[in-house]
């Protein structure tokens, strides 16, 4: 930014304070694919041996490929109606008058604000009287409305930067509107829709309490699921298998955010939980 | 059509918020005020009388009659067993003969009954056929289940008990094993001695994290990125944004592999003579710093970005005047920087307390509250009871009332934050009146 101080005491002192950080994340990439003698720390062998679980089940677990196929099942769901929801109900906060107008918004706003984790025992009894325990569409259900306040909320924010113009020319030419919000105004907020979408698939995919607790067996179990119950349950602690797994559980995250990181910065700016 | 376009657009998204915010909101209250738990049942109950049931009737003062009746075998011919009887083998005619003379006579021993039965016209013809038949006329109503209260007066009638109705009610009511209204939650918590250190636990987690991490290495992250050329900065804070983005599982198994007797830790710290153990959760002390370390290093980056934004906000003259007056570079972060962020210190600080105070999940899956429950906090423990308990009895409403707390700090601290940080200026009203 400015060029009057010197930048490196920033850049040593930040490269420290970051040591911890490089050395999770860079061991979890070369542990994968590397074998290490015991008490040892630099790698001994290069190996494939620690993806064996695409191949074949780990022992007594189902097939990776089911617990993925939940995965994507659930967080595209989410996906979708988060989106299809948002995109209606911000836009009649955006631009439609009616009563207790901002009441609703004010309503979502401490909701978005809400620490949404405190229902989850009256989630889990409410899912258990409906018979949607333990089953995908409940959960799918439940992320879905805990993710509708932030959908909402960053919807409105794109809906509130197109011109009115547009739409005013659009209803004077007579168009419904019906037809101003699917003609007109989708088109524009594109890119809120966008970045929506990988907002609530990546929320999804990474969600673990919910799924642990109200979708736990082995049938519609997610991947975040079946690594913890992995981690807790092997009788050995094979940290290459876990991590394995676990980058390969990453792969979407890590492609969306190598894409689009600036986008999802100012999604997590703009509007995250902490 | 016009006045309801408005819902149409807003109904489903309603729906969904209807069902899983308010509707959860108002159960958690609803079951903190229950004893509901695996025991009990979250459906309506069921009626059984059981030991215990017998002994709260005896502390009642229940006659001793009564409670032997209720406690212990009897042989009944009435109309619940009279077909039975004759599914065993009983003549039509041996079933009219006991119809007439021993209906609802109550036998203590099986003998009496027998001798009883040999005294009939057209008594069973051998001992083994009187066997199976006097079988049949075994009541008992201890351990047997009822699903409704009626059923359950039905059973008491057929013993042969003579009841008034406070002695009915009265069984009716220690019968019932399904959930019951009691304050006897809100009670536990504030008299298990326990939840005092719960509480301080919960405290001593929000405020460290929030001001090493949140808010201090936040602003720290925040202005060490805005010195750094464009490319450097952005490296550091796609670095530090890495805990946010990865999932909790793989994010906490990193650390465990780091922490662990067979982790990181231990194949370098041996050598320099010190003992292989598991950090995380060998010692209370270790297994805080790994609890806030963990949270923290998630925490940072919300505010780094917040920070960053507010930053970029200060106009470049300024700070370049700042600098041709001569300014050093800590009186430059001190009187042109920090004085920028004052809000948004204050919106990260009230916005991760009630998140902090709320989560839970990375303790869950590092230290689960241990060692003991050293590293227990409230959120925690509101699951533990209610969704996770290893005695297997999981009590959903001690956890709802554990939870209620939550959700009542949750939604006042969240409409505070509403009030404070300027709700109206984002609500515009609509340029088209239609």
């Amino acid at each position: 930014m400015s060029q009057n101080y010197r930048t490196w005491p920033i850049l040593i002192f930040l490269t420290f304070m970051s040591l911890i950080l490089f050395l999770l994340y860079f061991y979890f990439l070369l542990d994968t694919v590397t074998n290490q003698a015991p008490g040892t720390i630099w790698p001994s062998e290069f190996t494939l041996e620690h993806w064996r679980f695409l191949i074949e089940p780990i022992e007594g677990r189902q097939s990776i490929w089911r617990v993925t196929l939940n995965t994507i099942i659930f967080a595209s769901s989410v996906t979708l109606i988060v989106v299809f929801l948002s995109s209606t109900a911000a836009y009649a906060l955006s631009r439609l008058n009616f009563p207790f107008r901002s009441a609703f918004l004010g309503g979502i706003l401490v909701l978005h604000a809400f620490p949404s984790v405190t229902l989850l025992i009256a989630i889990f009894i409410i899912l258990q009287l409906f018979g949607l325990y333990d089953t995908l569409q409940g959960v799918i259900l439940v992320i879905t409305a805990l993710e509708l306040p932030l959908g909402i909320w960053l919807m409105k924010g794109f809906y509130d930067t197109v011109p009115w113009e547009s739409e005013m020319a659009a209803m004077t030419d007579g168009a419904s509107r019906f037809r101003v919000w699917w003609q007109i105004m989708l088109p524009q907020v594109r890119p809120g829709l966008f970045a929506l979408g990988i907002f609530a698939f990546l929320s999804g995919w990474g969600s673990y309490l919910f799924p642990l607790v109200l979708a736990p067996s082995a049938d519609v179990q997610v991947l975040s699921v079946y690594l913890s119950s992995l981690i807790d349950s092997l009788g050995r602690t094979d940290f290459s298998l876990f991590k394995a797994v676990g980058l390969f559980y990453m792969l979407p995250v890590v492609i969306f955010y190598l894409f689009t990181q600036d986008k999802l910065m100012n999604v997590f700016g703009g509007a995250a939980k902490g | 059509m016009r006045k309801l376009l408005p819902y149409l657009f807003l109904a489903p998204a309603l729906t969904f918020v209807l069902a899983f915010f308010f509707i959860p909101v108002i159960l958690t209250g609803v079951f903190s005020f229950t004893s509901m738990s695996t025991a009990t049942g979250i459906f309506g109950g069921r009626y059984s009388i059981s030991g215990s049931s017998v002994t709260q009737l005896r502390d009642q003062g229940f006659p001793e009659d009564v409670l032997v009746a209720l406690d212990s075998i009897v042989y009944v011919a009435n109309d619940a067993t009279l077909p039975l009887a004759s599914e065993a083998g009983a003549s039509d005619a041996l079933v009219t003969d006991i119809r007439n003379t021993l209906l609802d006579q109550t036998f203590s021993e099986r003998r009496e009954l027998e001798d009883a039965l040999k005294q009939l016209p057209n008594r069973p013809r051998n001992t083994r056929e009187l066997k199976a038949i006097s079988a049949t006329f075994e009541t008992s109503i201890k351990g047997r289940d009822f699903a409704t209260e009626d059923a359950l007066l039905i059973g008491l009638r057929d013993l042969g008990l003579e009841l008034n109705p406070q002695q009915e009610v009265a069984i009716v009511d220690v019968s019932y094993t399904g959930w019951r209204w009691t304050l006897e939650n809100f009670r536990r918590i504030f008299r298990t001695p326990d939840q005092l250190t719960i509480l301080i636990n919960t405290f001593f987690y929000v405020f460290v994290t929030l001001v090493f991490f949140n808010t201090g290495f936040a602003i720290v992250l925040a202005i060490t990125t805005f010195y750094l050329p464009a490319r450097q900065a952005a490296f550091f804070r796609a670095i530090w944004l890495l805990p946010r983005i990865t999932p909790s599982v793989i994010y906490v198994l990193l650390w465990k592999w780091l922490a662990w007797d067979v982790g990181f830790l231990n194949s370098i710290l041996p050598s320099l003579g010190i003992d292989a153990r598991n950090w995380m959760l060998d010692t209370p002390t270790n297994a805080w710093v790994f609890v806030i370390l963990i949270n923290g290093f998630i925490g940072a980056s919300m505010g780094m970005i917040i920070f960053t934004s507010a930053l970029r906000a200060i106009p470049k003259p300024m700070i370049y005047a700042s600098e041709v007056d001569g300014a050093k570079f800590w009186q430059q972060v001190r009187y042109i920087l920090l004085p920028q962020l004052k809000w948004p210190i204050l919106f990260i600080t009230c916005y991760q307390t009630l998140s902090l105070l709320t989560s839970f999940e990375q303790i869950l899956l590092s230290t689960d509250g241990g060692p003991g429950s050293t590293t227990e906090v409230w959120a925690l423990q509101a699951y533990h009871v209610a969704l996770q308990s290893y005695s297997g009895n999981l009590q959903y409403g001690y956890g709802a009332a554990l939870a209620m707390v939550l959700v009542v700090v949750g939604l006042g601290l969240s409409t505070l934050y509403l009030r404070a940080f300027n709700f109206n200026q984002l609500v515009q009203r609509p340029k088209i009146e239609t």
